[in-house]
């Protein structure tokens, strides 16, 4: 297939600085997990992209000295020498797909808390940070300023012997350089703070000192926020941001141009809950309008139509995408050929992000389960190893989210044939209703994407409205059987704090409703008032309370924990969540527990209350938002009940269970399961999942003791 | 009760097509196949008929190549009893006049009590194999059939007709009935029935005297483009409203 002439805008090369991007497409700079010290995670999760068709490719943001240290999160670090190797490798990998590469440099100031190097970290004013707990800074004076963009410089020059195309003076997200140009941030009565010149003076100074040592060899690019939304006291465009502009437009090559600070920087790597894709396209086209260098920006960019809408109205020239070059690291190269409908887009829910701000681990994504495994299980998202034993014939019993991935990579893997059965009459799972509570509409796009790859797969066949016993499993005529037939909410009201079901919790009845009664079978939430109980802490609970709130109820919404949906914090869908409910004027009764239901009222006793005192909660109805349990019975009626001796006499070699229906978990460790197990279908034992590379220093004994 | 059904399998397009280079036929690299959607559903007919009775056969029929014999699989594996398939080099772009001779002597020699084919195929789309077929062997016929009982040596069908209206028809039996999508949910093959279909024998046969051709393909090309098309530009209500505007302009006209 080839490309839509239409789309040709997004494949001319622009010039930025001293270098040339091959076409417009840029992975922003974003975590991953792996910073400096999994330097070949870092290396294949980069160059994946490049491979996909990207120009340019970034760094997450990479600390320039051991002040600015993240630690309990993961950034990449050009500290020494040995991060100088570490990183090369990336550049180098980039550099063989033709592509740039780019490194974020990164001084956080309070937001920074050292953990690992002990430093103290420095900043305009002496105030904590809004974003982490408990970290000071020192206030800086004329001799901390020099240093510090001492530091810059230093690191300028190990990023480009590294072979860095693009050197960063990272501000956005409220770090030094713009904490300096920002008042909430600087409260300096010197010459670097107070007025405008005042408050730009280092970040100009620094920028100049940077070029000044690399600029011949290397582009600068300098990351804005032009709006923090905090009023007077934030950023602000036409106060800050455009005059900056006009003032450092010389000595910049690139502007990559976004909104909002750090402790709601959800504003910017925006859920799709609450904002669609361009929500920052207003202020990158006033950058736009007063800079004569090229502008770049994120905006969760995955439709081609879109991205060339941003470049001919004048707001981009370059179209930075970060959470969607997750999803699909080829996106460019997808939209080149014409392959639209196999871009795995983005659904905004931003599991990616929580796990940086959980501190740490490999990032995740639900759409691409490959995202962090290209080195360390050697997984391609494109390609596809012929399955070993792919003369035999797969039966995928459930086709949600994991059972759909499954039956869609033995499928790509070659398997002879793979049908995937279904009792409702189309796929999805859980997924077919989630995707109707507010906001979260993009999310259908899990099953959307693995629908139409799926009806693609001459060997995968799609077989709904079959509710298959163990018996039409034994008889079936498969091979290999994977039973996915997930999971559903627990009726009895089963939770885990207190690891027991609640008095009088049975939705049976008809004032007591389970999340899929709600959504998906129709039942009726009785009366004006409903109680929803959430032992889940993520979205399920809130969003239940939000839908039924809009709906005219007077909604209570309990949980045992100390904050609402306390995962969605790390979703960034927080804040906004909490304004929405509190707009609704949704009841939010923490830390407490039911300890009984009755029809007309809940008993709940707050859950460190040692005397377990009960109050009584007057309402109609209650959602059941406690806990799932797997939907197991046929695994275990074939397992058990037949047994593997009597599955064997009918020629089935391997019966395994993925998804929810092995333990409820994320969609996109659900989705993980499914595509781990196909990857795996040939190996020894497909039901154990292979080791995978593990980069960590290996002691070399004998020279440490001698 | 034993049925004939005649199955055939089809060519799909997929997001782009070339032509044959004399231009009288879609270059198959750009065609998937699979049994036609119609004849899924007479297939499925033909199935519960038998099931509904104590002994009986369905035979599954087909006009085409070796390669056409996954889609006769496809009937065999939801249940068809035998499949037989005539074919001979003369039969390649044959129109359905000419089909429906080669059917019409294997139909015959199997003396049937009841004879159905799909309403049309999803690639030639005439809607003509099914009536033939019902002139040659002299046969009653009952075209889009959504509904079909049977009663002694008679049928009580449902016709479909335009703008919903459904026309009731008894006919004597043997017939040859058409049957539209929709009529029943087609079962879906197991990976076992599958595999047994695959090691069925499919009886081959030559055709009889196929006659003179009704018809035959001169040209197939992409039509040209259209000239006049208006694009609407704005928010929606703007669009709405100008489409509102052309349809009011078009209905006085």
């Amino acid at each position: 297939m080839a490309r839509d002439p239409k789309h040709d805008i997004l494949f001319e090369p622009i010039e930025i600085g001293p270098k040339t991007m091959k076409n417009r497409f840029y992975q922003i700079p974003h975590c991953n997990g792996f910073g400096s010290e999994k330097p070949l995670s870092q290396a294949h999760f980069r160059a994946m992209k490049a491979e996909g068709g990207y120009a340019a490719v970034c760094t997450e943001y990479c600390s320039i000295h051991p002040e600015s240290d993240d630690t309990h999160r993961v950034s990449a670090r050009l500290w020494d020498d040995d991060d100088i190797k570490n990183l090369s490798l990336m550049c180098d990998m980039l550099h063989e797909h033709g592509a740039l590469a780019a490194a974020e440099l990164w001084y956080g100031g309070p937001h920074a808390p050292c953990m690992e190097s002990r430093c103290v970290p420095r900043a305009p004013s002496q105030i904590p940070s809004d974003f982490e707990h408990l970290t000071y800074p020192k206030e800086m004076d004329k001799d901390d300023i020099r240093e510090v963009q001492g530091f810059y410089v230093e690191a300028a020059k190990r990023a480009r012997e590294a072979g860095f195309d693009i050197v960063y003076v990272y501000g956005s997200h409220s770090y030094l350089p713009q904490q300096f140009l920002t008042p909430y941030y600087n409260r300096r009565t010197d010459e670097y703070g107070g007025s405008f010149e005042n408050r730009a003076r280092f970040w100009r100074e620094t920028i100049e000192q940077v070029r000044d040592a690399v600029g011949d060899d290397c582009a600068i690019a300098v990351r804005m926020s032009t709006d923090m939304f905090m009023g007077e006291a934030g950023t602000q465009l036409e106060r800050d941001c455009i005059p900056f502009v006009e003032l450092c437009d010389e000595i910049v090559d690139v502007w990559d141009i976004n909104v909002s600070g750090i402790s709601e920087w959800g504003e910017d790597a925006t859920p799709s809950r609450f904002y669609e894709s361009g929500r920052q396209l207003p202020w990158q086209g006033a950058i736009k309008a007063v800079s004569k260098k090229p502008v770049l920006g994120v905006g969760r960019f995955t439709n081609p139509d879109v991205m060339v809408e941003a470049i001919t109205s004048g707001k981009l020239d370059i179209i930075a995408t970060c959470r969607p070059s997750i999803s699909d690291p080829w996106l460019p190269r997808k939209i080149d050929e014409g392959r639209l409908d196999d871009i795995r887009e983005c659904i905004g829910c931003n599991i990616c992000i929580s796990r940086w701000e959980i501190g740490g681990p490999p990032l995740i994504c639900t759409q691409n389960a490959t995202a962090g495994e290209e080195y360390r299980r050697g997984w391609h998202p494109e390609r596809f190893e012929p399955a070993k034993n792919a003369d035999n014939d797969v039966l995928v019993v459930g086709a949600g989210p994991a059972g759909m991935e499954c039956a869609m990579v033995l499928g790509k893997r070659g398997m002879r044939r793979v049908h995937l059965v279904e009792a409702g009459e189309d796929m999805g799972g859980g997924m077919r209703w989630i995707p109707q509570l507010p906001g979260l509409g993009e999310w259908a796009r899990v099953v959307n994407y693995r629908k139409i790859q799926i009806d693609k797969l001459k060997n995968v066949e799609f077989i709904p409205n079959t509710k298959l016993d163990a018996q039409g499993v034994k008889d079936y005529g498969a091979e290999i059987v994977v039973i996915a037939t997930g999971s559903y909410w627990a009726t009895d009201g089963l939770n885990g704090c207190t690891h027991d079901t609640i008095p009088g919790a049975d939705a049976s009845v008809p004032w007591q409703l389970t999340p899929e009664q709600v959504m998906f079978e129709g039942k009726e939430v009785p009366g004006e008032r409903v109680l929803v109980l959430d032992n889940d802490g993520y979205f399920m609970g809130v969003s239940l309370a939000e839908k039924l709130a809009r709906e005219g109820k007077k909604v209570t919404l309990m949980t045992h924990l100390g904050h609402i949906g306390p995962y969605m914090h790390f979703t960034l869908e927080a804040p906004n969540q909490h304004r929405i409910l509190h707009k609704l004027g949704v009841e939010i009764v923490p830390y407490h527990m039911p300890t009984k239901l009755e029809e007309g009222r809940v008993l709940a006793a707050h859950v460190y209350d040692e005397e377990g005192e009960e109050h009584e909660f007057a309402t109609d109805a209650v959602v059941l938002v406690t806990q799932r349990r797997s939907d197991e019975a046929l695994y275990r009626e074939l397992k058990d009940t037949v047994g593997i001796e009597a599955l064997e006499a009918e020629g089935i070699t391997g019966l395994y269970r993925i998804g929810d229906c092995e333990a409820p978990r994320l969609t996109a460790d659900a989705v993980f399961s499914g595509h781990r197990l196909a990857r795996e279908i040939d190996s020894d034992n497909p039901e154990v999942p292979l080791p995978f590379k593990r980069e960590r220093r290996v002691v070399e004994r004998e020279a440490v003791l001698a | 009760m034993k049925v004939v059904v005649c199955v055939k399998q089809v060519g799909a397009l997929g997001d782009e097509v070339e032509f044959t280079d004399d231009e009288r036929d879609v270059d198959p690299d750009y065609l998937d196949y699979a049994l036609n959607e119609w004849d899924s559903f007479a297939t499925e007919e033909a199935l519960r008929l038998r099931d509904a009775g104590d002994e009986g056969e369905v035979v599954a029929v087909t006009v085409g190549d070796e390669d056409a014999e996954d889609a006769m699989r496809r009937a065999l594996a939801m249940g068809a009893d035998r499949g037989i398939r005539v074919w001979s080099d003369e039969l390649a772009g044959a129109d359905p006049i000419t089909v429906a001779r080669a059917l019409a002597e294997v139909v015959r020699a199997e003396s049937p009590d009841l004879v159905l084919c799909g309403v049309q195929s999803s690639d030639a789309v005439q809607a003509a194999t099914g009536a033939a077929l019902a002139e040659l062997l002299d046969l009653p016929r009952v075209a889009v059939v959504t509904k079909l009982e049977l009663g002694n040596g008679t049928a009580t069908v449902h016709r479909e007709l335009e703008g919903g209206l459904v026309d009731v028809v008894e006919v004597d039996t043997p017939a040859v009935l058409t049957i539209q999508t929709g009529i029943n949910e087609p079962r879906y093959a197991t990976l076992r029935a599958i595999k047994q279909a695959e090691q069925k024998e499919i009886e081959v046969r030559e055709p009889g005297d196929l006659g003179t051709p009704a018809a035959r393909v001169r040209r197939m090309f992409v039509p040209p483009k259209g000239e006049g098309a208006e694009m609407l530009d704005g928010d929606a209500a703007a669009i709405a409203g100008r489409i509102k505007e052309i349809v009011d302009e078009r209905m006085k006209a």
